[in-house]
C-alpha cells in the first residue's frame, strides 16, 4: 500500500512539471516565430519537422536511438544530482565510452566471442572507462574539494581531444591508410560487435541498445526511490554533515555515484557507436552530451521525466534535420530552442523552488 | 638548431593566438574576482564575433564593427547578469544555456545574412606595430606587427590590473567576490558591484571575439569560437584569480596552439591532440590542487542574498 | 536601581535630564516560524555604555541588526535623536552615524588594515598613506595600535578586533554597537578592549555592548538590560552591583515562576566512582583541548569522568566551550589535545558511526545542523543510522520503516500526523523528541551526550526528555548533559561542573544549595574550592 503511495507520488504531476511543460512551449513559440520571420511558411516547417522526427518508421526509429543516448546522459545526470553532484562531463564520458567501444570491439578475440559476448564486452569497456573517468572528478571532489563541475567540463574537453588524437594514429585507432584521401577514423566494427537490430530490418534501426538502456532507467529508478542507497544519496545530497553523523559513507558515495553517472554515459557512448555509426570519428558525440545534461536538467529527478525530455530531444534533432533537408530551416534553429529552454527554467528555478516548497 | 626566422614565427603566433584569450580571460575575472561564474564567455565572445563581422561587412568600416560587437554583447551579459544576480540562478546552467542559444542564433543569423557562402570576405581591422621594433630584422616583422587590437588590448589589460590594485573601484570587486557580507557591512552595493562586472566581461568578451573575426581571421565561421571559452576560464583558473598568473596561462595556452603548427614545420611530430588538449590539463591539474593551492574567490557561484 | 521582570512597557524613564541617543519602542521581528524579537523597548544614552545581556538565540544580534539596517522590524519603531529613524541597509545606518564592530563578515580576510579600511569610504584612487596617518591619528586618541600594511588574516583575533573598531571610529559614529566583541579575546586584550569603550563613551558617544560574558560587565557598564527569548526580562541602573541578579534573569525561563516544574525524584546518587577502574567508566575524558582556526583556545584541558548510570551535568552560559566538546565528543571534530575514552575503549578522533557502533548516542545542540535532514520525512530521519535494516528483497522495505518509526513515535510521544509527514514540517519540540528517540534505542547504549536538548522546548516536552533520559541512565548507561539550563539542571542531574571560556571552573553535587557557587563559577570567579581532586568528586 505505501510503496504504491511512493510510486505514485513519484510520479505525480506538480508545479515543476508544469513549468518544464511551459518552458518547453514557450520556446516552440518563439521558434515558430522565427521560422515566420524567416520568411518560411510555419505550417510547412512543422509539416517537415513531423515527418523527420515520427513521419516514418525510419524516422521514428532514428529519433529513438537518439533519445537513447540523452536519456543514458540524463539518467547519470539524474543519479548524481540526488546526491547534490552536478555531472556536465557527459559529452566526455560518452566519448571516453566510444574510444573503449571501439577498442574492444576491434580487438579481435572478440568478435569471435559466443553467445553476444561480442558486443556486450565492448559495452561492457565502454561503462567502465566512462566509470573512470566519473570517477576522476568523484575523487578529485573528496581530496581536494574541486568543484565537480568544473572537474566534469574540464574531462569533457580533455575526452573529446583524445577521440580526435585516437583516429590520428594508427598506432592508436585509426585505419590503415591505404591512399591519401583516407579519412582519420577507425576501421568498421566487426558485424558480431555491432548490436544487433530488434527487428532484424535496417529500415526500422532500433537495436539491442534500446532494451538494454530501459532496464537501466528501470534499475535507476528503483534504486532512487525503492532502495536504502537511494535514500543514503537522498540524504548525502540534503545534509552531508548529517548523513556522516549518521554513520553514512558520505565520501565513498559521493565518488561511487559519479563513477555510475559516468558508467552511463560511456554506455551512451557505446551504443552510439556499436548501433549507429560503426566507425569512430573525431566529433561523434558532438552535442549529444550537452543535450543529455539538458534533459537531466529538465527532468528536476524523476525517471519518467528523463524519458519524456530524452525523446523530445530526439525528435527535436531528428526533426530539425528534416526541417533543414525539406523546409531550408537551419538546424540551429533547434539549437536555439533548445538553449532558450535551459535559461527559461534555469530563472525561473527560484520560483519552481518556492512553489514547490509550499506544497 | 632552430632557425630564428622559425622562432620569431613562433613567438609571433603565440601572441596572436593568445590575444583573445587574454582579453576573454581579464574579463572574467574581474567577474570570477566579484564572485560570479560566467561560463557564457564563449557565448559572449561568439557574439562579438558575429556581430564585429556583420558590422564591418555592412558598413565596410571594422572600427564599427568593433563598435557594433561591443553593443551587441551587452544584452547577453545583461542577460547573464539577471539569471545569475537577480534570479539567483544556478550560475553554471546559465552559463551553458546561453552559449547554446547565442551559438544557434549567430549561425541563423549567418546564415540568413551570408546565405550559404562558407566564407564571406571581410574588412578586418589593420595591423600595426609600436614604431621602431616593426624593424627589427627578423623579428620585427613576426613579433611585433600585429593587429591594434592587440597593442589595445595590452592596454586595457594594464588598465584593468591598474585599477584592480590602486582604486576603491578594484577593492569594491574584491570584498563582493570575496566577503560579501563584508562588504555590504561597509556600505557598498554588492549587487550592483556584480552587474558591472558581468557586463565588463561582456565587453571584454566581445573585443575578443571581434579579433578573431575582424582582427585575425577576417572572416566569420559557425561557432567560431569553438571552446576559446572555455579555455578562457581555465586559464582564470590556472592562474589562480591573479591577473598575472592568468596572462601566463594565456601565454602558455597560445603557445600550445601556435605549437600545433610549429612542430610538423619543425619536423616534429607530436599528435595535436596532445597540444590540443594540453590547456585543459593543465586547468585540471590546478583545479585538483596539484600545482599549489588553489584560492578561489571565497563567494565564487554562490549567490548573494541582500541588496 | 531597579531589576526586575519586565512587562513590556516602554523603556522606564531615567533619573537625569538628558535625552537619549536613539530610544526603542516596542520592536519585533520573526524569521519564519521563529519570533526573533517581541515587543522590544529601550533607550541608549549618549556618553555611557550600556551593556545587552542574553543568551545565544535570545535576540541580542538580530536587535542590533536591526539597528544598524540590515533587517527591517515587523512593528515598533526607533528614534534617533528624536527623529524617526528607519534605516534599510547598512549604508543608511552609517550615513545616520550608527557603526556596529560585527563578530564575524566586516573585513576581508586577504586585504591588508589599510584597505580594509578604505572599503566604502573611499572615491577613485586610493590614498593609502593618507589612511595610515588617520591610523596613527586613532592610535594617539583611542590607544588602538595597528600595524597599517599587515593582512587580516595574519592578525591575531584581538588585532582584527582593534580593526573593526577602528574602521567605526573613523566615521565619528554617534552610537557605536559592539556585538560580542570579547568573545575571542585574551584577558588583557578585552581589558584594553573595555578602556576604548569607556574612552569612546567619555567623548560623548553612545556604546552598546552586546555580550554573556558576565565578568566584563562589572567594569563598565553603566547600565543593562536583558533578553531572553526574544523578550526584555530585566534592566539594571547600577548593573556592577546586582551580577548575580542578571544572570538568574539571563538562565531562568521565568522569574516569577516556581524554580522548575521537575520534581527532583530521587536524592541525589552518591556514586562511588573513586572505587571504579578507568575501564569502566562510560566516559573518560583527559585533557581535552580545542583550539580554533584563528589560534584561539576553545576548550581547555577538560577532563572529565562520568560513571555509569550517572548524569553529569555540564553547566555554564552558551559559547564557553560546549559547542567545541560536543563536537568532539560526536566524533565531528579532532581535539587539538587530549583524548577520551568510552569504557576504556580510545574514540579521540573516531569516526560517527564507530561511536555509534560502540554505543555513544549523541543528541547535538543544533540538530538541523548535523542530527536530521529536514528535507526527508519522520521515519527516514528517525532510522537515518539504521537504514540497512529495513531491507526487503533488497529493496526498501517501507512498512516496516514506517511501523519501527510508529512505534518509537508512540514510545516517545512524538506528535505528527504520521511517519511519512516531512520532518520539517514537526514542531521543535517534536523534532527533538524523535532525535532522541533515535538515539536512545541505540542498541547497545552506552553512553549519551545530549547537547541543549531542550532549547526552544515547551515544559510538557521538557519534562518528557529529562524523563527518558533519567530512565535511560537508570538503565546503567552514562549521561553527559550539557545546557545553559542550570534549574533543570538542578533537578536532574548527579553532578555539575561549570565551563567558562573552555575551562573546568568547578565540579558539585546538584544541590540546589549550591547555586551561589555555580552562579560564581559560571560568571567566571574562582572560589576556593577548585583544587582538582573535587574537579572529579
Amino acid at each position: 500500500m505505501s510503496t504504491a503511495l511512493t510510486l505514485w507520488r513519484s510520479v505525480r504531476p506538480g508545479p515543476a512539471l508544469g513549468m518544464s511543460v511551459a518552458a518547453v512551449a514557450l520556446a516552440l513559440l518563439i521558434g515558430a516565430l522565427m521560422v515566420a520571420l524567416m520568411g518560411v511558411p510555419v505550417g510547412e516547417a512543422v509539416a517537415a519537422f513531423a515527418d523527420g522526427a515520427w513521419g516514418s518508421p525510419y524516422a521514428l526509429a532514428a529519433s529513438i536511438n537518439r533519445a537513447l543516448v540523452f536519456m543514458l546522459v540524463g539518467l547519470g545526470f539524474v543519479l548524481a544530482e540526488r546526491a547534490n553532484l552536478t555531472n556536465v562531463g557527459g559529452e566526455g564520458q560518452i566519448a571516453v565510452g566510444g574510444i573503449a567501444a571501439t577498442a574492444f570491439a576491434l580487438w579481435p578475440p572478440v568478435a569471435g566471442l559466443p553467445f553476444g559476448l561480442a558486443f556486450i564486452v565492448p559495452m561492457l569497456g565502454a561503462c567502465v572507462a566512462g566509470a573512470l573517468w566519473g570517477g576522476i572528478a568523484g575523487v578529485l571532489k573528496v581530496k581536494a574539494g574541486t568543484n565537480e563541475v568544473i572537474a566534469t567540463l574540464l574531462l569533457s574537453f580533455i575526452a573529446v581531444w583524445m577521440v580526435y588524437g585516437s583516429v590520428q594514429s594508427e598506432q592508436l585507432l585509426r585505419r590503415p591508410m591505404t591512399t591519401s584521401a583516407t579519412l582519420p577514423e577507425s576501421l568498421e566494427i566487426p558485424l558480431a560487435t555491432q548490436l544487433p537490430l530488434l527487428l532484424g530490418d535496417a529500415s526500422v534501426p532500433l537495436h539491442a541498445g534500446l532494451p538494454i538502456g530501459l532496464v537501466f532507467a528501470v534499475v535507476v529508478a528503483v534504486v532512487l526511490g525503492f532502495t536504502v542507497l537511494g535514500l543514503r544519496l537522498r540524504a548525502t545530497g540534503l545534509n552531508a554533515r548529517a548523513a556522516r553523523r549518521a554513520g553514512m559513507a558520505v565520501d565513498r558515495l559521493t565518488v561511487g555515484v559519479l563513477c555510475a553517472a559516468g558508467a552511463l554515459g560511456g554506455l551512451a557512448g557505446a551504443c552510439m557507436l556499436q548501433g549507429e555509426q560503426y566507425t569512430l570519428k573525431a566529433g561523434f558525440s558532438s552535442g549529444y552530451g550537452f543535450d543529455g545534461l539538458v534533459v537531466g536538467l529538465l527532468a528536476r529527478g524523476s525517471v519518467p521525466g528523463v524519458i519524456a525530455g530524452s525523446l523530445l530531444f530526439g525528435f527535436l534533432r531528428s526533426g530539425g534535420i528534416n526541417m533543414e533537408m525539406v523546409a531550408q530551416v537551419p538546424t540551429a534553429l533547434v539549437v536555439v530552442i533548445q538553449g532558450l529552454i535551459i535559461v527559461i527554467l534555469a530563472g525561473a528555478a527560484l520560483a519552481i523552488q518556492r512553489m514547490e516548497a509550499r506544497r | 638548431m632552430i632557425e630564428p626566422e622559425l622562432a620569431a614565427v613562433f613567438v609571433g603566433s603565440s601572441i596572436r593566438l593568445a590575444a583573445p584569450l587574454l582579453l576573454a580571460a581579464t574579463g572574467e575575472l574581474v567577474s570570477e574576482r566579484a564572485g560570479v561564474l560566467n561560463m557564457s564567455v564563449e557565448g559572449m565572445m561568439l557574439t562579438g564575433a558575429f556581430a564585429g563581422a556583420v558590422g564591418s561587412w555592412a558598413t565596410g568600416s571594422p572600427v564599427i564593427g568593433l563598435a557594433l560587437g561591443v553593443l551587441c554583447v551587452l544584452p547577453v551579459a545583461w542577460l547573464q547578469a539577471f539569471l545569475s544576480i537577480t534570479l539567483r540562478a544556478n550560475q553554471i546552467v546559465t552559463g551553458i544555456g546561453i552559449n547554446i542559444l547565442v551559438l544557434g542564433a549567430t549561425t541563423l543569423g549567418y546564415r540568413a545574412l551570408f546565405g550559404g557562402r562558407s566564407r564571406a570576405e571581410i574588412p578586418g581591422l589593420d595591423k600595426w606595430a609600436p614604431p621602431g621594433l616593426a624593424d627589427i630584422p627578423i623579428l620585427g616583422e613576426h613579433v611585433f606587427h600585429q593587429t591594434w587590437l592587440l597593442y589595445a588590448a595590452v592596454l586595457l589589460v594594464i588598465g584593468v590590473a591598474w585599477v584592480m590594485r590602486s582604486t576603491s573601484l578594484g577593492l569594491a570587486l574584491h570584498a563582493a567576490g570575496t566577503a560579501p557580507q563584508a562588504a555590504a557591512n561597509s556600505g557598498l552595493k554588492v549587487t550592483r558591484i556584480r552587474y558591472g562586472a558581468v557586463l565588463f566581461t561582456g565587453f571584454m568578451s566581445a573585443l575578443a571575439g571581434c579579433f578573431l573575426s575582424i582582427g585575425d581571421i577576417h572572416t566569420f565561421t559557425e561557432g567560431m569560437t569553438s571552446g576559446a571559452g572555455y579555455l578562457a576560464i581555465a586559464a582564470v583558473i590556472f592562474g589562480n584569480w591573479k591577473l598575472g598568473r592568468t596572462l601566463l596561462a594565456c601565454g602558455l595556452f597560445g603557445a600550445a596552439t601556435a605549437l600545433q603548427f610549429q612542430l610538423p614545420a619543425m619536423g616534429v611530430q607530436v599528435p595535436s591532440a596532445l597540444l590540443i588538449m594540453l590547456p585543459y590539463v593543465l586547468a585540471l591539474l590546478a583545479v585538483g590542487g596539484l600545482v599549489g593551492r588553489q584560492i578561489a574567490p571565497a563567494a565564487l557561484t554562490r549567490p548573494y542574498t541582500g541588496h | 536601581m531597579r531589576t526586575e521582570a519586565v512587562t513590556g512597557e516602554a523603556a522606564g524613564a531615567t533619573s537625569q535630564d538628558v535625552a537619549p541617543l536613539l530610544r526603542i519602542d516596542g520592536l519585533a521581528k520573526r524569521f519564519g516560524s521563529l519570533q526573533a524579537l517581541a515587543d522590544v523597548s529601550l533607550a541608549l544614552m549618549p556618553g555611557e555604555v550600556h551593556c545587552l545581556l542574553g543568551e545565544n538565540g535570545a535576540g541580542k544580534s538580530t536587535l542590533c541588526n536591526l539597528v544598524f539596517g540590515v533587517h527591517s522590524p515587523d512593528a515598533g519603531q526607533m528614534v534617533l535623536d528624536g527623529a524617526p529613524y528607519t534605516p534599510r541597509s547598512p549604508a543608511d545606518a552609517l550615513n545616520h552615524g550608527i557603526a556596529m564592530v560585527h563578530q564575524h563578515f566586516s573585513l576581508v580576510p586577504d586585504l591588508t588594515v589599510v584597505d580594509n579600511m578604505l572599503l566604502g569610504q573611499s572615491r577613485g584612487v586610493l590614498d593609502r598613506k593618507a589612511c595610515a596617518a588617520r591610523l596613527e591619528t586613532m592610535r594617539e586618541r583611542y590607544g588602538l595600535a595597528l600595524d597599517p600594511y599587515a593582512r587580516i588574516q595574519d592578525l591575531s583575533v584581538g588585532e582584527r578586533q582593534r580593526v573593526e573598531i577602528v574602521k567605526c571610529l573613523v566615521r565619528e559614529p554617534r552610537l557605536l554597537v559592539l556585538d560580542e566583541p570579547t568573545a575571542v579575546l585574551l584577558p588583557a586584550e578585552i581589558e584594553a578592549l573595555l578602556a576604548v569603550c569607556e574612552r569612546v563613551a567619555a567623548q560623548g558617544c553612545g556604546v552598546v555592548l552586546v555580550t554573556h560574558k558576565l565578568a566584563e560587565i562589572r567594569l563598565v557598564a553603566r547600565r543593562a538590560t536583558v533578553l531572553r527569548g526574544g523578550r526584555v526580562v530585566a534592566r539594571s541602573d547600577a548593573p556592577a552591583q546586582e551580577i548575580d541578579l542578571l544572570v538568574r534573569a539571563m538562565i531562568q525561563r521565568d522569574l516569577q515562576a516556581p524554580a522548575s516544574p521537575l520534581t527532583p525524584e530521587r536524592a541525589v546518587k552518591q556514586v562511588a566512582h573513586e572505587t571504579l577502574p578507568p575501564r569502566e567508566m562510560a566516559l573518560l575524558a583527559d585533557g581535552l583541548t580545542v583550539r580554533d582556526a584563528d589560534g584561539v583556545l576553545r576548550l581547555d584541558n577538560f577532563t572529565l569522568m562520568v560513571a555509569p548510570g550517572e548524569i553529569v551535568a555540564v553547566a555554564g552560559v552558551e559559547g564557553n566551550g560546549q559547542s567545541e566538546l560536543g563536537a568532539v565528543l560526536s566524533g565531528m571534530l579532532k581535539p587539538t589535545e587530549g583524548r577520551f575514552h568510552i569504557f576504556g575503549v580510545e574514540m579521540t578522533g573516531q569516526s560517527p558511526k564507530t561511536l555509534t557502533a560502540a554505543g555513544c548516542g549523541v543528541v547535538p545542540e543544533d540538530r538541523h545542523a548535523l542530527a536530521c535532514v529536514t528535507g526527508m520525512n519522520v521515519a527516514e530521519n528517525m532510522m537515518l543510522d539504521r537504514l540497512g535494516r529495513y531491507k526487503k528483497y533488497g529493496l526498501l522495505d517501507r512498512e516496516a520503516l514506517n511501523r519501527a518509526a510508529r512505534d518509537l513515535m508512540q514510545r516517545f510521544d512524538v506528535r505528527a500526523a504520521g511517519p511519512e509527514v516531512a520532518f520539517g514540517g514537526l514542531s521543535g519540540g517534536n523534532q527533538q523528541k524523535a532525535v532522541l528517540a533515535r538515539e536512545l534505542t541505540l542498541d547497545p547504549l552506552r553512553f549519551l551526550l545530549a547537547a541543549q536538548p531542550t532549547r526552544g522546548l515547551d515544559v510538557g516536552a521538557v519534562e518528557a526528555i529529562y524523563g527518558h533520559i533519567r530512565a535511560v541512565a537508570a538503565r546503567g548507561v552514562g549521561v553527559l548533559l550539557i545546557s545553559s539550563e542550570l534549574e533543570e539542571l538542578l533537578a536532574v542531574a548527579d553532578r555539575i561542573v561549570v565551563l567558562y571560556r573552555g575551562r573546568l571552573m568547578g565540579s558539585c553535587k546538584a544541590d540546589p544549595a549550591e547555586r551561589p557557587r555555580i552562579g560564581a563559577w559560571m560568571a567566571g570567579q574562582e572560589t576556593l574550592s577548585t583544587a582538582p581532586e573535587e574537579a572529579l568528586a
